[in-house]
């Protein structure tokens, strides 16, 4: 297989990123799936986009427009 | 003063943005004279200055010594002052570029690493190329952090400079991490608003106008004083890419970034009706290829809407813009150097209650923690104004963080795993053999002020006892000017009312900059009762003293030149101190009393510099 590069967008490692560590993936295009140089996480587009929405789990408030500040 | 929120809206034409040449340069051998990288990052530039002037808003223009080698940066620099008021300011950001590497045989680019003698030669390169194209000198100008030495040599240097972006608010080992430990910002523990550096330290404002280092410092971002503080502060700022980068949006909707916005407009009810946002996105998160998963349009429209909301603020007559050195003027003509700068800050993000208070002035920044029952989960003795000269050279090259005495975050506060015990400023109740601290005692606050009393009152928590139930009301009295906090405890509401109940207020400390422990040898704790005193000087051996009817206890800590002292104002108490061991680095300072029904004690710790 040929050196791995960037896809589409510049993806980042949704395992890693859950413990506050920004790492982009790489693209191996005979597997057709990121992966992480850290970590072993692999996952397609698809389950990258999926991984990233659950990450977003704690941000409870996130879609609230917060008025009262006290 | 009729409440007034501030902005600063600062733009850099950055030839060679940071992460474009490693993020879309991926797969090219580097080369930042790449005819594409220039015209995007102007672009990216020009584009920014749009958005800001369909909005009406003005900007300060910093410019990168690169763009001082471009015409058409230094032409449109020109044009934008002229037709839209932006301040023409430079920044020492951006340093990279072609002229720069050949000349200075680096690729450095954080102005406090270099070494003083390069810090001195690049300033007095940059100011006198600024002077040459444009007929003067700044009045302000930046980087992501500014040390003292820089500051001192760039006043007495070019007194025209009158306002600096001087930190980045909790940038320290939690950014260095996020970025896979390949970014050097150890900048934690200054102030979160605009403060006056002091001549020694630029993390610690100054106390008079003979500490005063000339300029008004801004910070870089206004950041959530509580998602920054335990997470990466480059998710949580006013800077909407980085609102991106954190994931906080769905369906390209980011409704936290205007929460965050109005909790910083909310400040002006603690800070006699000020209040302040500084926006500074670099044109590396608004590149062509998307940032991350985020694509260029998402990244575009943020920005749009960001400075959109800014535009319907300032239309209402709640926002005024100003440029660095507008404000730097409004800023020295509306606050003086002891006025703290105060936030009751909660939870936008996580949907929970919790609540942190922010109390910095020119002698400590502290933190309150009301979801750990008002413990007190950071303490930065800025009375000690420690010279940290940082940069190649110094023996320091990178870490510019002011260092703590608590840190519970990094130094595990009230939860350790199996032994030993965190850093952390609370207080224990006991009666009849059972204990609870009020760690474990969830709360909120209000703020009020009396004369120069910043109060911080807790509403009461609840103790349960087999034998005992009874109120706690505790408030933080903060004397502006006098280097102090007082606490003051009540028990009300006894279910028994003629109980008397065993108080510990205690604080657990060491001191450091990063999550590991330091050398805590030759720290020396003491107490001093009426008649007698004890001390010892540490030397992890578990030691414990004690005096009746204490005058004070107190810690000198040598390696942050900092007494910190913890003596009654109300009551009678037993002073303790207790040393840790090698698996506890930390030291306490304790006053044990009893209190009845309806009453009152109040301690008060103070921090001083010793030499
Ligand atoms: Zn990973």
């Amino acid at each position: 297989m040929p050196q791995a590069g960037k896809g589409r967008l510049n993806y980042r490692c949704p395992a890693c990123f859950i413990r506050e560590l920004d790492i982009d993936m790489f693209y191996d295009k005979e597997k057709k799936e990121y992966y992480c140089l850290r970590c072993p996480f692999t996952g397609t587009e698809e389950e990258v986009l999926k991984l990233n929405e659950m990450a977003k789990f704690r941000y409870k408030a996130m879609m609230e427009r917060i008025t009262d500040f006290d | 003063m009729k409440d007034t929120f501030i902005l600063n809206i600062l733009h850099r034409p950055e030839m060679v943005p940071e992460y474009a040449e490693k993020v879309t340069g991926q797969g090219k051998k580097e080369d930042i004279g790449r005819k594409e990288l220039l015209t995007e990052s102007l672009d990216i530039f020009k584009l920014q200055q749009e958005i800001a002037h369909q909005h009406g808003l003005k900007t300060t223009i910093q410019m990168t010594y690169s763009s001082l080698f471009n015409d058409e940066a230094i032409s449109l620099a020109k044009e934008h002052h002229e037709k839209y008021g932006d301040e023409i300011s430079l920044t020492l950001l951006g340093l990279p570029c072609k002229e720069f590497r050949e000349k200075y045989k680096t690729k450095d680019f954080c102005i406090w690493m270099f070494s003083m003698e390069d810090k001195k030669a690049i300033v007095r390169d940059v100011f006198e190329k600024f002077h040459d194209i444009f007929g003067f000198y700044p009045q302000s100008t930046g980087s992501y952090y500014m040390d003292a030495e820089l500051i001192n040599f760039i006043k007495q240097e070019y007194p025209s400079v009158k306002c600096a972006v001087a930190t980045c608010w909790e940038e320290g080992p939690k950014a260095y991490r996020t970025c896979n430990n390949s970014w050097y910002t150890f900048m934690d523990g200054g102030p979160w608003n605009p403060w006056i550096p002091s001549k020694a330290n630029s993390h610690a404002p100054a106390t008079n106008e003979e500490e005063d280092s000339g300029i008004v410092a801004i910070p870089h971002l206004s950041r959530d004083l509580l998602a920054c503080f335990d997470g990466n502060g480059s998710n949580f700022g006013t800077h909407p890419q980085n609102v991106l980068r954190g994931m906080i949006y769905k369906d390209g909707k980011y409704p936290y970034l205007y929460n965050l916005i109005d909790q910083y407009r909310h400040l002006a009810k603690y800070n006699r009706g000020y209040a302040y946002n500084m926006m500074f996105v670099g044109p590396g998160w608004m590149n062509k290829a998307g940032r991350w998963e985020a694509p260029y349009e998402l990244l575009v429209q943020s920005y749009r809407d960001c400075m959109a909301y800014y535009a319907e603020l300032r239309d209402k007559g709640e926002l005024v813009d100003m440029t660095m050195a507008e404000f730097a003027d409004w800023y020295r003509a509306n606050k003086t150097y002891t006025q703290p700068e105060c936030a009751l800050w909660k939870d936008i993000l996580y949907g929970s209650e919790k609540q942190l208070f922010w109390y910095c002035d020119p002698y400590y920044r502290t933190c309150v923690d009301m979801n750990q029952g008002g413990a007190i989960v950071d303490l930065r003795p800025y009375a000690a104004k420690l010279e940290i000269p940082v940069g190649i050279g110094t023996g320091n090259v990178h870490d510019a963080s002011y260092p703590f005495l608590v840190q519970s975050m990094y130094r595990a506060g009230y939860f350790t795993h199996y032994a030993g015990e965190g850093s952390i400023k609370s207080c224990k109740v006991s009666y009849k053999g059972e204990e609870a601290d009020l760690c474990l005692c969830r709360t909120k606050a209000k703020f009020s002020e009396e004369g120069n009393d910043r109060i911080l009152t807790l509403d009461p928590v609840d103790i349960e006892f087999s034998d005992l139930t009874f109120k706690v009301t505790t408030r933080f009295i903060f004397s502006e000017g006098s280097s102090e906090i007082k606490i003051s405890r009540i028990i009300t509401d006894m279910s028994n009312p003629d109980a008397k109940v065993h108080i510990n207020e205690y604080i657990t400390a060491c001191y450091g900059t990063t999550e590991y422990p330091e050398d805590m040898n030759g720290i020396v704790l003491r107490c001093r009762g009426k008649e007698e005193e004890k001390e010892i000087v540490y030397a992890y051996k578990c030691r414990e003293e004690s005096v009746k009817d204490a005058a004070a206890v107190e810690a000198v800590v040598p390696q942050v030149k900092t007494k910190m002292t913890v003596y009654p104002v109300k009551g009678t108490f037993e002073g303790y101190f207790r040393e840790g061991y090698a698996f506890s680095p930390m030291f306490t300072l304790g006053l044990n009393t009893e209190l009845s029904n309806n009453e009152e004690m109040i301690t008060c710790l103070k921090l001083e510099k010793v030499d």
